[in-house]
């Protein structure tokens, strides 16, 4: 914490992009008790604020990582679930690595005994400051990170959080911000119900229509509670009930098409998070009007494979066009935000965002899917995302443009209170690598006769 | 009923009579080691071939065969299988294909035959009459069974068996035909359905630095038993006092001596490059066995002489991206690059679709005459067997199947089929299902 930190702070005569609206070559921030209090071209500098000169420098909203774990210790980032049969060459799109559930309670037998749930977990009751990857967060140039209890199917409710505060409550912004679905199967070899994509789907399936008979059930014992029988509480379904959302994983194009009729069938109002074929999938996105989150860990070849063996062609063509998902979907006008998807090191982050903007997308909206855009995705866009009066203020002060090489990450605010980066840890060599990641491998199965 | 018993009264002493000794004449012979003979006959006695020729001349007495539009070839061998050994793979106690240990040169797979396997009447039935008897380790490249022996790099001693015999002494044609091996190689990616569906401790297993790291201690070992062997060999013949016998390094000396073929199962490029290496620094002689790809080997395999057992062709390809017919067209590629081969099937079910695996390759690249020639006499001379067997020639065991056609051609019928010039019954588990359920009311 940098306890210095004066409460009225003026960021002057800095180039401002507010992202809400145009850019001002030159304006000026006035922070006052953590909310932003003035932003313009012609702003007064009040007389007690400590003032930041803003030549060379250029202040944005402070980035929101959409889908993450910071601030929950010692959580792996969260992937896509199982990748399934032929789900390509290796690529990071494997099974997370689910905690494995207490000795003491029997592999699951159906949905009856709510496998892999956990909805009723909230970030919010999670999140500690205590988190060693704050730290590299902030350096990254987040000041916000929609977080989430990564493990199980119903993973849990995720909270929008600051990445600072006094104690661990001060972080928390938004509480409920939606369900995270993993497809996470119970692990094979004796795990349990369920044990495949098809048990999964048929699982969530069973609890979006046992929620929906709970919610009926319970509305009708409020208002007759005489004579009719008390409905049994579940806590799985109240989890799925509080949630405002719900995430779905989507890898390839299947998944994108499946997920979207599966969230029509049940009315849910689904994201869809992951997308490495988001590039071909723009149509059926456009045409469903949906939302999602593209994960900016684009896939690469396994750290650990054979330099003999050739990857095939499809794992090939995923991981060249995969970072061209974002200048797809802003052209189909999809609505998207990016997620750090776990790339904990400022110039890996950048470097990845980088690709996507050499792949098409304008600087611009690479910021605004950062920044306003989840933002709006999780309702919270009255408080967050653009620099505009009476928004907390949460800033990223850049010298130089956002995502070039060069960039430095000045100062992040959050919540008012300065910070400046700490150094980076040394590299891990391969961008995006991070040794929670789970080892991705394949190995040859028996042919078929 | 009655009339049945009636039947094998008179027939019986019949039979025994003729024994086998019996002329076929007026069929199309097809002696492979030569030309085909049209309205040829071919002379039995005793077992074995007595002549093969146009109109030969039979002593008095010496049953005739009337092959009148029918074709006679030397009966098929298939170079891979666990026949005997491995009944039905998914009852553990029905499958005896290995041993537990990583060198086991001393077992010999012959012993454990189970003459009365169901699968060597059906096999028998597409004219196969000689089959390789691989000991295997468990999971290996091979029928994939689970017989123990998992991680085993020597299995064993192969046998060259016939099929047909009340025990296994009488199928023996050559106990130890070659020394079984699996060679170590890194098991790692490029899987066809390489999928992430793996929990991440077996996945970590199969990554590629755990791979290799065991692959070379695996040969560090395979080496050490090498030189252990050799030490052996250099001890007893030196007659050294308190000489102890050893029945490991014993089953090894015939292998080191180059009197008997290591068959190394070696599916990829790489660790075909490493058995090639593996024979040349220990100047022993090996057998490839089931090859996925030759890749650029074929010119090194021909210039040391070295023959491969190409496995089944009806399969899928190794990659996703492989051509659909990369496996159909292998056998013909090891033709082009001047490799002698031989077909097997590595399988105990489908050992009796040994003619039509070769008929694939046929239909992709490989010549005619080549792919009989790869189930007859490539075999009888790669497991050094070919004065015995593998072709219509004089002096030869009497290993005959009478056809109304091609015997690669998978509507052709075996007629009449002999080993060692005994006829050998057709009916098995296959025909008897036909006629139960033919006769369903």
């Amino acid at each position: 914490m940098n306890a210095a930190t004066p409460t009225v702070i003026a960021i002057h005569n800095a180039r401002v992009v507010p992202v809400s609206g145009p850019a001002l070559a030159r304006g000026t921030v006035i922070v006052r008790n953590g909310l932003i209090e003035a932003v313009g071209a012609d702003i007064r500098v009040p007389a007690d604020a400590w003032v930041i000169e803003g030549d060379g420098l250029t202040v944005y909203p402070g980035m929101i990582d959409a889908l993450s774990t910071f601030g929950i210790p010692d959580a792996a980032p969260v992937t896509t679930g199982g990748g399934g049969r032929g789900g390509g060459g290796g690529e990071q799109a494997v099974t997370q690595p689910i905690a494995p559930p207490p000795a003491t309670t029997l592999p699951a037998r159906g949905p009856e005994d709510r496998p892999s749930t956990t909805s009723w977990l909230k970030a919010a009751d999670l999140v500690k400051l205590t988190d060693r990857r704050l730290d590299a967060a902030r350096a990254e140039g987040f000041t916000t990170a929609v977080t989430f209890p990564p493990r199980g199917i119903f993973a849990g409710q995720g909270a929008v959080v600051d990445l600072a505060g006094e104690t661990s409550g001060d972080m928390v912004v938004a509480d409920s911000a939606g369900q995270l679905v993993t497809f996470a199967t119970a692990g094979g070899f004796g795990g349990g119900f369920p044990n495949s994509l098809m048990g999964v789907m048929a699982y969530i399936r069973q609890v979006y229509l046992d929620a929906e008979h709970y919610r009926d059930a319970k509305q009708f014992y409020a208002a007759h509670p005489r004579g009719v029988q008390r409905p049994e509480y579940d806590r799985a379904l109240e989890g799925v009930l509080a949630s405002p959302r719900v995430l779905f994983p989507a890898t390839r194009r299947i998944d994108v098409d499946r997920l979207l009729r599966f969230a029509n069938e049940l009315h849910l109002k689904a994201v869809l998070y992951g997308l490495p074929e988001g590039y071909r999938s723009a149509d059926l996105l456009k045409k469903a009007d949906a939302t999602v989150l593209v994960s900016l860990r684009w896939p690469e070849k396994a750290r650990d494979s054979d330099p003999d063996e050739m990857d095939n062609m499809r794992a090939l063509e995923v991981r060249d066009r995969a970072p061209s998902t974002p200048a797809v979907l802003a052209k189909n006008g999809v609505k998207f935000a990016l997620y750090s998807g776990g790339i904990d090191r400022r110039a890996d982050l950048f470097r990845a965002v980088k690709k996507a903007i050499d792949a098409g997308l304008a600087s611009e909206d690479a910021v605004r899917a950062m920044t306003l855009t989840p933002a709006e995705i999780y309702g919270v866009e009255d408080r967050l995302g653009s620099i505009e009066k009476g928004k907390i203020a949460n800033l990223l002060v850049t010298k130089g443009d956002l995502f070039q090489d060069r960039t430095e990450v000045k100062y992040v605010f959050v919540d008012g209170v300065k910070f400046e980066p700490v150094e980076e840890p040394p590299a891990t060599g391969r961008s995006g690598a991070t040794e929670a990641t789970p080892p991705t491998s394949e190995v040859p199965r028996g042919e078929n006769q | 009923m009655r009339s049945l018993a009636f039947a094998v009264l008179f027939i019986c002493p019949l039979l025994a009579a003729q024994d086998d000794s019996f002329l076929i004449r007026g069929a199309t012979v097809h002696p492979v080691a030569s030309a085909e003979i049209q309205n040829g006959s071919v002379l039995v006695r005793d077992g074995k071939i007595a002549g093969v020729g146009r109109n030969l001349a039979a002593p008095k007495g010496t049953r005739i065969v009337e092959g009148k539009g029918l074709h006679v070839y030397p009966g098929m061998i298939d170079s891979g299988t666990q026949l005997g050994l491995a009944e039905i793979g998914s009852v553990r106690e029905s499958v005896d294909t290995g041993e537990i240990g990583k060198f086991d040169p001393q077992l010999r797979a012959e012993v454990a035959i189970n003459p009365s396997s169901e699968h060597i009447p059906v096999t028998r039935a597409n004219g196969i009459t000689a089959v390789i008897t691989l000991p295997m380790a468990a999971g290996g490249d091979g029928g994939g069974r689970r017989g123990g022996g998992a991680g085993s790099i020597i299995t064993g001693q192969a046998a060259l068996v016939h099929l047909d015999g009340w025990t296994w002494e009488e199928m023996d044609v050559k106990k130890s035909a070659a020394m079984a091996m699996r060679f170590p190689s890194i098991i790692s990616g490029g899987g066809r359905f390489g999928g992430g569906d793996l929990p991440p401790d077996i996945a970590a297993r199969f990554s590629f630095t755990e791979s290799k790291k065991n692959y070379e201690t695996e040969l560090r070992e395979l080496k050490e038993f090498f030189e252990e062997a050799r030490r052996y060999q250099k001890a007893k013949s030196a007659n050294l006092k308190g000489f102890k016998t050893d029945l490991k390094f014993e089953a090894m000396l015939p292998v080191l001596e180059g009197k008997e073929p290591l068959v190394v199962m070696a599916s990829r490029e790489r660790a075909i490059h490493d058995a090639v290496q593996f024979a040349d620094q220990q100047k022993v002689k090996v057998i490839i066995a089931d090859p996925r790809e030759l890749g650029k080997m074929g010119p090194e395999l021909k210039a040391r002489n070295i023959s491969a057992i190409l496995g089944p062709t009806l399969a899928l390809p190794l990659h996703e991206d492989d051509p659909y017919d990369a496996p159909y067209a292998l056998p013909g590629q090891f033709y082009k690059a001047g490799v002698k081969f031989a077909f097997g099937t590595f399988n105990n079910e489908f050992s009796r679709n040994l003619p039509y695996q070769a008929a694939t390759a046929v239909a992709f690249g490989l010549p005619y005459e080549e792919a009989l020639k790869a189930v007859t006499l490539n075999p009888a001379q790669i497991w050094g067997v070919s004065e015995k067997m593998g072709s219509i020639e004089e002096g030869k065991s009497a290993d005959l199947m009478i056809t109304d056609g091609d015997p690669l051609e998978a509507k052709t019928q075996v007629k009449q089929l002999y080993i060692k010039g005994k006829t050998v019954d057709l009916t098995n588990k296959h025909t008897r299902l036909y006629e139960k359920y033919l006769n369903r009311p």
